[in-house]
């Protein structure tokens, strides 16, 4: 009796301090969505269960190796106890309504996250090898940056181009994956200002690790001010070949392969590139010129430059005239 | 040595199975191409499951001989009927799977095939098993020559339902427009009839090995062999019987 | 008379037929694709291959294994040549491909290779001879000595052996995938695996996917070994049978290993693949050549499990002892069917969707291909349907393995032992209905995933019911702690850790933060340590005295045990932590600004201390089989009937058969006794 006693005890503060550390401990993030806060209190839920149940298993583990040691030099057996019809049943029972319950809170909880705002915003979200597109369709503007006024809920549609992606700010704590040929969406009500990134949770290939974008929540104000900006720039990029080739550059994440810095990535660099010559995998040279970058669009894998073997460059799809618009633009970067 | 009248009462109920069988398949068919009843479609079909894996594969026979020598004939040979069941279990999983993937991709609908194809070569997979029944009861009464004239009967028919999905209806299909490559529909197709194909091609190299082998006396008195080859041909039937409806007879053309 | 030093010739054959199978390699490519390709893929191919074969070879000659991968080889060379012929025959354009061969020939010489190996080996000699009419003697004598491990033996023992040998290897090969990439991830920022490395035709992020990829495929493989070596071995001794009901099925499954780590080996060297073991397509069907080498390596272990645990449940059903019903087999033996029937049905299913990829690649046929009316999600169902059970494969045995050996070493019965028996159905069972809580953010239907998360969390019921049982078993007990009681203790604590981050996954919302994150790579890590890898350590430790006569050393097996223990629990609760931070899984770098570097820093130290216990474990292993404290009797003073024959055990296990006569774990109450053997004049039969 008494060693229950004693185990109970432990039992308690054992959960508690087990409680109380991993609470402070700061685990999460800092929680920046309305749909955080019923995850975060789950989450809450989870650790008073966690630091319960390791307690009420660790505790009389531990408690025994060190009351019931085998004394030196007795070789004699333990109490023959077989078992407890009663505690095993309470044992089953028990934790079956338990984890019922649980399983009810998280349904109710899992409803919370999914309130529907009829006025959200909408951003069509399109993942890329290794690359985000955001279109915010009333504004007609497309950028690979994902900006949007705090306290509202932005609707998300969502597809792929090519393989699985899926979304996810950590401060924001909800995720979707990204699925060729359906649309998925996620609903999220941004809480608190700052910057964030965006990274895909979901292995896409070889630059899985480093497809990320920028996530800004701003003030209602200066969000407009944001998506005023854009269509100016949109506006003018559409101007010309070279402006138009850019935002096409950057909507469909070239940069991902591609740098314009000179700096070696999963493709070659287009620094310089134009004009200039290539080493071709067979040894051969060739000129960069506008019909060599315009069939390098169309045909990825006709003429593979040397030391890029095997990096497999998807096709487009482009028309012949933004294939156009995107020679023009690779031909003014130095 | 069993008693003939046992022999022709096992006969008997061999023959009546196959009309039952027969039966049913002609209603299925009936009933796909007139009001086409999912439902019903699915129960006949377990229905015609369950009627060949009770009597022509006599599941009974399971686990029976659990007392005895352990090692005598009777008792190996029902272990080794024991681990053939688990195999076919097993397998079940593999056609499962191709099933649940038909599901999926196709729905309510289903790739567009020639019907009076489809209905010869399951008749002929399903004489295939009488014969396979005849051949197997033969054997277990002692009668080689009867063994090996129905296997080889057997064996013929499997060749002629191999040859007739493989040969002509894969080409038929190919040649209206339903390939591997086409879509779904013909991803499922040709999935579903290969994977079955294979199994029917592996079934016959059975039947040759216990012909084979019958011919040279070995399964005289000892003829556990017989009834594998017969069990693991009968379950190839039975996957034929639910891919048939879930290829040809369920739901409209895409 | 001078001892032959065997390693040594074997190394040095290795050295010698690795240099010569690289020049032949580099020769072949170059006269194919006209350049050098030094670090290429198809050098190094024919280099490991020939220097693997040689090793052998220089071991103990051509017979066994030798035999078997020479076969390999040439049939896979034979296979690929053949399709490349029938290509050209055809008028293909492209009859050759980035590695040589093209995939269709790659795909179809893998196959013919591995089916060769089988031939070559020696394992479907007797199947092919009843096929012929020849009969077989039932039992072939191994010749005494080691070689005997490396050729084709009937006996459940050797072959038990075999698999946990082999299971071993392939602990450190993964082992060392892990600790390379654990070093990358030490720091944030690509130290070494970067994009101007390149290795095997990868770059040093591709080599990063495929390392980890292979990691987990290979990890997981040797896990399916080691449970199939614990059960092989120990399924038949306690059950009373002379060896598993089909021998030869036996050896055939176990053999299947072999080629199927060969594959996973030339995955790495043909180009690699990047899309984790899960295999998703569309990622996997637009992934390199490696990506084939995988699903076939995965499809040929696969079924070295399903016919393994066919095995199991055709031996427990009929080969018991007398008196041995069910409520009286040992509680091993409840935990060994409820994984058989597990690997048994489900393993069918990853084969299937691991083959409807690889159609898709070789015929085009888009079972997941949106764009031709298919469907990515379809995969992930038929795909998990398999592997959300198989981690009840892999921890039944284990858990299994610590309700066997607690009352052993706290001289009290298993508490509940009832109980416990159905909780392993139970987890089986349930197990088939949670699969869908992988794919909470897949874009399945809504609100079919509420279904899933009672389903998950249901399986804590039964799993709940060990817990307390082995607590309840310990409570008032006489408790010693020699090392597999250390290992059965350890396994206790983290499988609790991995079981109790279980429900917050299984919260659709909550997961919706931790999918995909190191929380989950956290969580896995503590129920397959806690669940398999500590279990299997303690039944290594027990029965090895039961397999050699000889103990492993119990100072080296508390320092692996130490060194093991906390530095696991740094690693997996450090993985958790940074997860909950935002770490994504599979990243080969992560963004410095999250704050985790420290984090990564620690737990890869903590992965080096495990792997330095590893290898002092294995150099144990090793030295104990010569310089191991003698034991051949019940050193254990266990009740269980392996333990009341001498060690090591007699060849055909029970010269004298035993009948049971009461319970298994009746420690403590006078007079009871388990199992009683006949007396010697009883015996009427002889084993032939």
């Amino acid at each position: 009796m008494r060693h229950f006693l004693i185990v109970g005890i432990l039992v308690v503060v054992a959960a508690i301090l087990t409680y109380v550390g991993l609470d402070s401990a700061n685990l999460m993030p800092v929680a920046a969505s309305a749909q955080a806060v019923p995850i975060d209190e789950m989450w809450n839920l989870e650790l008073i269960f966690m630091s319960f149940f390791f307690a009420l298993i660790v505790v009389p583990l531990a408690y025994s190796l060190i009351a019931f040691r085998r004394k030196k030099g007795d070789t004699s057996d333990a109490e023959h106890m077989e078992g407890n019809t009663k505690l095993e049943i309470a044992w089953t029972v028990l934790p079956l309504f338990i984890v019922i319950a649980f399983a009810y809170v998280g349904a109710v909880n899992l409803a919370e996250t999914r309130r529907v705002d009829p006025d959200a915003i909408i951003v069509k979200v399109t993942g890329i090898q290794w690359s985000w597109k955001f279109e915010y369709p009333p504004y007609g503007v497309v950028s690979d940056e994902l900006h949007l006024p705090v306290d509202k809920q932005v609707l998300l549609q969502m597809t792929s181009t090519d393989v699985i992606h899926s979304f996810w700010v950590p401060e924001f704590r909800v995720k979707q994956d990204l699925v060729p040929g359906r649309i998925t969406e996620l609903r999220i009500t941004p809480t608190l200002e700052g910057d964030y990134k965006v990274r895909c949770a979901e292995l896409c290939g070889t630059s899985h690790a480093f497809m990320e974008k920028p996530v800004v929540i701003s003030s209602q104000g200066d969000f407009d001010e944001w998506m005023a900006e854009q269509v100016k720039l949109a506006e003018q990029a559409a101007a010309t070949p070279g402006g138009r080739g850019q935002a096409l550059v950057a909507a469909n994440g070239c940069a991902a392969c591609h740098s314009i810095n000179g700096a070696q990535g999963i493709g070659p660099t287009w620094s310089g590139l134009f004009g200039h010559e290539v080493l071709l995998t067979d040894g051969t040279p060739v000129s960069a010129d506008e019909a060599y970058i315009a069939e390098s669009i169309k045909a990825p894998q006709a003429k593979i430059v040397a030391g890029f073997e095997g990096q497999l460059m998807p096709s487009y799809g482009f028309t012949d005239e933004q294939i156009a618009d995107v020679v023009a633009y690779i031909k003014t970067l130095r | 040595m069993t008693h003939t009248q046992e022999k022709s009462s096992m006969l008997g109920q061999g023959v009546f199975i196959f009309v039952y069988l027969a039966v049913l398949t002609g209603l299925e068919f009936f009933v796909a191409i007139s009001f086409g009843s999912v439902p019903l479609l699915v129960v006949v079909a377990l229905i015609k499951a369950a009627m060949v894996v009770y009597y022509y594969m006599h599941i009974y026979k399971l686990n029976l001989e659990q007392e005895g020598d352990e090692h005598s004939y009777e008792y190996k040979s029902g272990t080794n009927r024991l681990g053939l069941w688990l195999f076919l279990v097993s397998d079940s999983f593999v056609f499962g799977g191709l099933m649940v993937m038909r599901i999926n991709l196709l729905g309510l609908t289903r790739p567009d095939l020639n019907q009076l194809l489809g209905l010869a070569v399951t008749s002929i997979l399903l004489i295939s098993s009488f014969f396979m029944n005849r051949g197997e009861t033969l054997m277990h009464n002692g009668d080689r020559r009867g063994f090996l004239l129905n296997t080889a009967i057997t064996f013929v028919l499997g060749l002629g339902f191999l040859l007739g999905v493989v040969l002509v209806e894969w080409r038929l299909a190919i040649h209206e427009g339903l390939t591997p490559d086409s879509g779904p529909a013909g991803a499922a197709f040709f999935m579903m009839t290969g994977m079955h194909a294979f199994h029917v091609f592996t079934g016959l190299i059975l039947l040759a090995v216990i012909m084979a082998n019958g011919r040279r006396g070995l399964y005289d008195e000892k003829n556990y062999p017989v009834e594998a080859a017969a069990v693991y041909w009968h379950f190839v039937d039975v996957v034929w019987i639910f891919f048939y409806p879930a290829l040809y007879l369920i739901g409209t053309l895409a | 008379m001078r001892k032959t030093n065997y390693v040594g010739r074997g190394l040095l054959l290795l050295v010698i037929a690795g240099v010569a199978g690289y020049g032949i390699g580099l020769g072949i490519d170059l006269l194919i694709s006209n350049t050098l390709n030094f670090s290429g893929s198809v050098p190094s191919a024919f280099a490991l291959l020939l220097a693997v074969t040689a090793f052998f070879f220089g071991l103990y000659g051509y017979r066994g294994i030798t035999r078997g991968l020479t076969w390999q080889i040439l049939g896979t060379v034979l296979g690929a040549l053949f399709v490349t012929g029938v290509r050209a025959l055809m008028g293909s354009s492209k009859i050759f491909g980035a590695f040589l061969f093209s995939e269709p020939a790659w795909v179809f010489g893998a196959l013919v290779g591995v089916i060769s190996f089988l031939f070559g080996v020696g394992v479907v000699d007797d199947w092919m001879k009843w096929a012929r009419g020849i009969d077989t003697p039932e039992h072939h004598e191994d010749e005494p000595g080691w070689e005997k491990y490396f050729y084709v033996s009937l006996d459940h023992k050797v072959i038990g052996i075999q698999y946990t040998v082999t299971a071993l290897v392939l602990i450190a090969v993964g082992g060392l995938f892990a600790l390379i990439f654990r070093t990358e991830l030490a720091a944030s920022q690509l130290q070494f695996l970067t994009t101007t490395f390149r290795l095997f035709n990868q770059t040093g992020p591709q080599l990063y996917n495929t390392l980890m990829s292979l990691h987990g495929i290979i990890m997981i493989i040797s896990i399916l070994l080691g449970i199939s070596g614990i059960m092989n071995y120990v399924v038949p001794m306690i059950v009373g049978a002379q060896d598993m009901a089909f021998p030869r099925l036996n050896a055939f499954a176990y053999w299947l290993a072999v080629p199927a780590s060969v594959l996973m080996l030339m995955s790495l060297i043909l180009g690699g693949f990047d899309t984790g073991w899960t295999g998703y397509p569309p990622l996997s069907s637009r992934a390199p050549l490696g990506m084939q080498m995988f699903f076939l390596g995965v499809f040929t272990a696969g079924w070295s499990s399903i016919l393994g645990s066919l095995n199991v449940i055709a031996t427990v059903v009929r080969m018991r002892a007398k008196g041995m019903i069910a409520m009286r087999l040992p509680i091993f033996v409840w935990a060994s069917i409820s994984t058989s029937i597990i690997a048994l049905t489900a393993t069918q299913l990853i084969g299937l969707s691991f083959q409807l990829v690889m159609f898709q690649r070789l015929f085009g046929m888009g079972f997941f291909d949106a764009a031709k009316g298919g469907n990515p999600v379809l995969f992930q169902h038929l795909f998990w349907f398999y592997s959300h059970p198989a981690v009840y494969v892999f921890v039944l045995p284990g858990l299994g393995v610590i309700s066997e050996l607690l009352p052993v070493f706290v001289r009290k019965p298993l508490f509940g032992y009832r109980w416990i028996a159905m909780s392993s159905l139970a987890i089986a069972l349930v197990g088939f209905t949670v699969w869908a809580h992988h794919m909470f953010t897949s874009g399945m239907n809504e609100y079919l995933r509420v279904p899933f998360m009672y389903s998950t969390l249901l399986v804590a019921v039964p799993t709940g019911v060990k817990f307390f049982s082995w607590v309840a078993t310990l409570w008032q007990g006489k408790i010693q702690t020699p090392t597999p009681m250390l290992f059965v203790l350890g396994a206790i604590i983290v499988f609790l850790l991995g079981g109790l981050t279980g429900p917050p996954n299984a919260a659709i919302s909550l997961d919706l933060h931790l999918h995909d994150t190191y929380f989950i790579v956290g969580h896995f890590h503590d129920t397959i340590f806690g669940g398999f890898v500590f279990p299997f350590f303690a039944a290594v430790y027990y029965w090895y005295p039961k397999a050699t006569g000889r103990r492993m050393s119990e100072f080296w097996g508390k320092v692996h045990f130490w060194m093991m223990t906390p530095s696991f629990l740094v690693l997996t609760l450090g993985m958790m932590r940074v997860g909950l931070l935002g770490m994504r899984r599979r990243i080969v770098d992560y963004d410095p600004a999250l704050g985790l570097d420290f984090s990564h820093f620690v737990m890869t130290i903590a992965a080096f201390l495990i792997g330095l216990s590893v290898l002092i474990f294995f150099i144990n292993f090793f030295r104990s089989l010569k310089h191991g404290e003698p034991a051949t009797g019940n050193i254990w003073n266990s009740r269980s009937p392996e333990w009341q024959v001498p060690s090591p055990m007699p060849v055909h296990n029970y010269e004298v058969p035993f009948e049971v006569v009461g319970e298994p774990y009746d420690y403590g109450l006078p007079g009871s006794k388990y199992v009683e053997f006949a007396s010697a004049d009883k015996v009427s039969h002889s084993h032939s």
